[in-house]
């Protein structure tokens, strides 16, 4: 389980980072964020992932919304 | 047999995360990425709590509750952000 989490993880992060639409790249970190989570879960460190759990999958996501909504309206002026 | 049942939950989960995965990577628009999401994190819940019974103790079900509450703060965000930007390209297409 600890092998397929690895891959997943690889793939999510290749994903995010070739992304062409800067939204499907944040969608593809969150899920990054969510698979480092269960990751450090089964290797048995709770406190770990509730940290990446409470920064990864939330504060960082709304952190990327935010900065790509206010740089995309530049763009189109 | 109780341990057995709990693993093997655990594996139908992650087997049913792989079609919500391939949805994610492929899905056309940014509305079913979101939606597989969502779902992987339903699933992540499940796994968690399962685990958290297997291992018994009750730090592990705290992981459960805080990916929950953040992750849907995150969800919140992309939905807003998607709402936001429907509207400006509907009311773009309109007045140009």
């Amino acid at each position: 389980m600890i092998l397929l989490f690895l891959v997943v993880l690889i793939v999510l992060s290749a994903y995010s980072v070739f992304t062409r639409d800067l939204l499907h790249g944040v969608i593809a970190l969150s899920a990054v964020s969510l698979v480092s989570a269960l990751l450090f879960y089964i290797l048995q460190a709770p406190d770990v992932a509730i940290t990446e759990a409470a920064v990864g999958a939330g504060v960082s996501t709304v952190v990327f919304v935010w900065a790509i909504r206010s740089t995309e309206r530049k763009k189109r002026q | 047999m109780t341990n057995l049942l709990l693993e093997g939950m655990q594996w139908v989960l992650v087997a049913f995360s792989v079609p919500t995965l391939v949805r994610l990577l492929l899905g056309p628009t940014a509305a079913d990425r979101l939606v597989a999401l969502n779902i992987l994190s339903g699933l992540a819940l499940g796994f968690l709590v399962l685990r958290g019974v297997q291992e018994g103790r009750a730090l592990y079900l705290d992981v459960a509750l805080v990916y929950d509450i953040f992750g849907f703060l995150g969800f919140l965000a992309i939905a807003r952000f998607l709402k936001d930007r429907m509207t400006d390209e509907s009311q773009g297409g309109e007045e140009e």
